[in-house]
């Protein structure tokens, strides 16, 4: 149940920030040359919004997207490695370098995760929950904010320890389900749907 | 011997057959917990900010809009256009398929985007036809390729990420290239059809031309949008990269309503999908590039080759010869990230033109997508054609020795490539 919550919120946190990112940067390429045509009333409008945020807002959606995308994508079994000698082993063998490989993913993403954590805290987020639980904030620092938005960075940055700490616990259960039944998630480059029922009503010009 | 032992560890992780993105961002780990002194906050600030640019974020737009224009109904019309002016020469259809991969490489930036588009609708029409299914299969495999290289590029966003050359200059040295590649491709694609006397489609009339222009006219549009935008300064690459997702969204949905709003969510996702992988991979590889330049790998080795008189001629051998070996174990983006910032330094010695040396990496690329064992281009075409990867190799020979050859043109005639760019003044 709870999984399935992971899998739902993950799928619809990405498919958002994918269709978010494009059309903020949509609307502020099409403000910045509306705002030169001089239509009365409108123009005078256009102007008093700021969209200079635009470009930094994508960057940020983006950076969450790759993140938890990334995590996404070990599910999917997207993220390819080079497998030309190992494809050439016995069957066991191949298995067990398999599984070395899906584990020094969770290493990975879980030192990755944890240098997130130290640098998120240390950067604001630390002086933040002090402050509001009225703890003691004594040397404590309240961190820079990001230059447009000026939203605090740690906020911005804890994607990092958010999707990689996701991403280290997909590569576990992708793990545990190949020691399991023996198969891992294949991505496969050459499918789309709908295109098979349509070649065949495609006749020769 | 630093080096040594970075590169051996990667090559060791990498053979392992684990995510190339990790055995990136593991032996950085690795080295940095044992040999050096780099602070690990300089280290994690590099995660965070290593994809902050705004030029990497039209990787995820042209994802997004090649996914909108596979699946919307754009490459049909592009087919239809293409056969309707070259489906009378011998080989109608394999020629339309060169000329479709063209054009639909000019509004994609990814080759094996490419391949799905149009081979999944032409080559069964082809098989249909009376062509052979080797022969389809090898012109699609090889002209898809044109993706990378007809620009709009994602190999080339990558590789003015990793050596900061100008994404503009970089697409529209593509250009030219492109159109002779494509030009080659359809010549060798010709002259088989000639020598075997493959089918050829009866001469479409000025109206049929004229009306399956008008057809395809809103997805031929979008060359316009994203180059013109780019060259005119409308729009800087990754807005127009934007725009283009958004107009390849409206003209499937609402003017050629091949499209479902229901599908959109899919698409989204499996765009966010695609990109994430490729910016994950990003991510590390500028973890990695960092520790090669706080060790001074790069540059040591650029002093070690000048010094060694290898030359421009032995150089850009050597380069090629190491990018087609790689192309036998890694997918183009992984390959961009990890070589140019080691050989980037080396070319800039020797006094290459950086965009030059950009275009020469991409066809290297191209070729690398077309051969086994992991050429993504051979690998989705066999999903198509269900025909098995040694028969495909068979498949694609005749073209990809012309795709050899024009490498070896495009290595040593620079002009080729820097022509149209200085002509428009980007260079």
């Amino acid at each position: 149940m709870l999984s399935k919550a992971v899998n739902y919120l993950e799928e619809a946190l990405i498919t958002f920030l994918m269709a978010a990112a494009t059309l903020i940067i949509f609307v502020s390429v099409v403000h910045r040359y509306l705002t030169g045509v001089s239509i009365p009333g409108l123009q005078d409008f256009l102007l008093t919004i700021n969209l200079s945020w635009a470009q930094e807002l994508c960057i940020i959606m983006f950076v969450w997207m790759a993140k938890f995308g990334a995590a996404y994508g070990v599910r999917t079994g997207i993220h390819v490695g080079v497998d030309v000698l190992i494809n050439r082993m016995s069957h066991e063998n191949r298995g067990k370098f398999v599984v070395f490989g899906l584990l020094a993913g969770a290493l990975f993403t879980a030192i990755i995760g944890s240098l997130g954590v130290m640098f998120v805290w240390d950067n604001g987020a630390h002086y933040f929950f002090y402050k509001l639980f009225g703890m003691n904030l004594d040397g404590l620092y309240e961190g820079p904010t990001t230059p447009d938005l000026e939203w605090p960075t740690w906020f911005v940055y804890s994607a990092i320890p958010l999707g990689s700490y996701l991403m280290c616990g997909r590569f576990l259960q992708v793990a545990v389900s190949f020691v399991r039944t023996g198969e891992l998630p294949h991505h496969d480059h050459g499918h789309v749907d709908g295109l098979e029922e349509e070649s065949n009503e495609v006749k020769p010009a | 011997m630093n080096a040594l032992i970075i590169f051996t560890l990667l090559l060791v992780l990498m053979l392992t057959g684990m995510p190339i993105s990790i055995s990136l961002g593991l032996t950085v780990l690795t080295f940095l917990f044992t040999m050096t002194e780099v602070p690990l906050e300089a280290v994690a600030l590099k995660l965070f900010t290593g994809i902050e640019k705004f030029e990497i974020m039209a990787i995820p737009f042209f994802i997004l809009a090649g996914n909108f224009l596979t699946h919307g109904g754009v490459a049909r019309r592009m087919i239809r256009f293409a056969t309707s002016m070259v489906g009378h020469f011998h080989g109608g259809l394999g020629l339309g398929g060169v000329l479709a991969c063209a054009l639909f490489a000019a509004v994609s930036g990814s080759s094996p985007a490419t391949v799905v588009a149009i081979g999944s609708i032409l080559l069964p029409a082809m098989v249909k036809a009376g062509f052979p299914p080797r022969f389809g299969a090898g012109v699609i495999t090889t002209s898809g390729a044109l993706g990378i290289l007809i620009p709009p590029s994602i190999v080339m966003v990558m590789y003015s990420v990793a050596t900061n050359t100008s994404v503009g200059a970089l697409f529209m040295a593509g250009v030219i290239p492109g159109i002779c590649l494509a030009f080659l491709l359809g010549l060798t694609t010709w002259y088989r059809a000639w020598k075997n006397n493959y089918p050829r489609q009866p001469k479409a009339t000025f109206a049929e031309r004229f009306k399956s222009f008008k057809e395809a006219f809103w997805g031929l549009m979008l060359i316009v949008v994203v180059m013109g935008g780019i060259y005119s300064g409308m729009f800087t690459p990754t807005e127009a990269a934007a725009m283009s997702a958004v107009y390849a969204f409206f003209i499937a949905v609402f003017v050629y309503k091949d499209l479902n709003l229901k599908a959109i969510p899919k698409i989204l996702m499996s765009s966010a999908n695609m990109s994430a992988m490729l910016l994950y991979i990003i991510t590390n590889a500028v973890l990695f590039s960092f520790l090669m330049t706080n060790e001074n790998i790069p540059q040591t080795l650029a002093d070690v080759i000048v010094g060694s008189g290898l030359g421009v001629i032995g150089f850009l051998l050597a380069v090629n010869i190491i990018l087609l070996i790689a192309g036998n174990f890694m997918e183009p983006s992984s390959i961009v990230l990890i070589f140019a910032p080691i050989m980037f330094p080396i070319a800039m010695k020797l006094g290459i033109d950086p965009v030059h040396f950009g275009i020469l990496m991409v066809v290297n690329m191209e070729v690398g997508m077309c051969h086994p064992p992991v050429g993504l281009n051979l690998y989705v075409a066999s999903g198509i054609t269900k025909m098995g990867i040694t028969e495909l190799t068979i498949a694609v020979w005749p073209w990809l020795l012309t795709m050899l050859g024009f490498l070896v043109v495009v290595t040593y005639w620079p002009s080729l490539s820097l022509a149209l760019p200085r002509y428009l003044g980007m260079l």
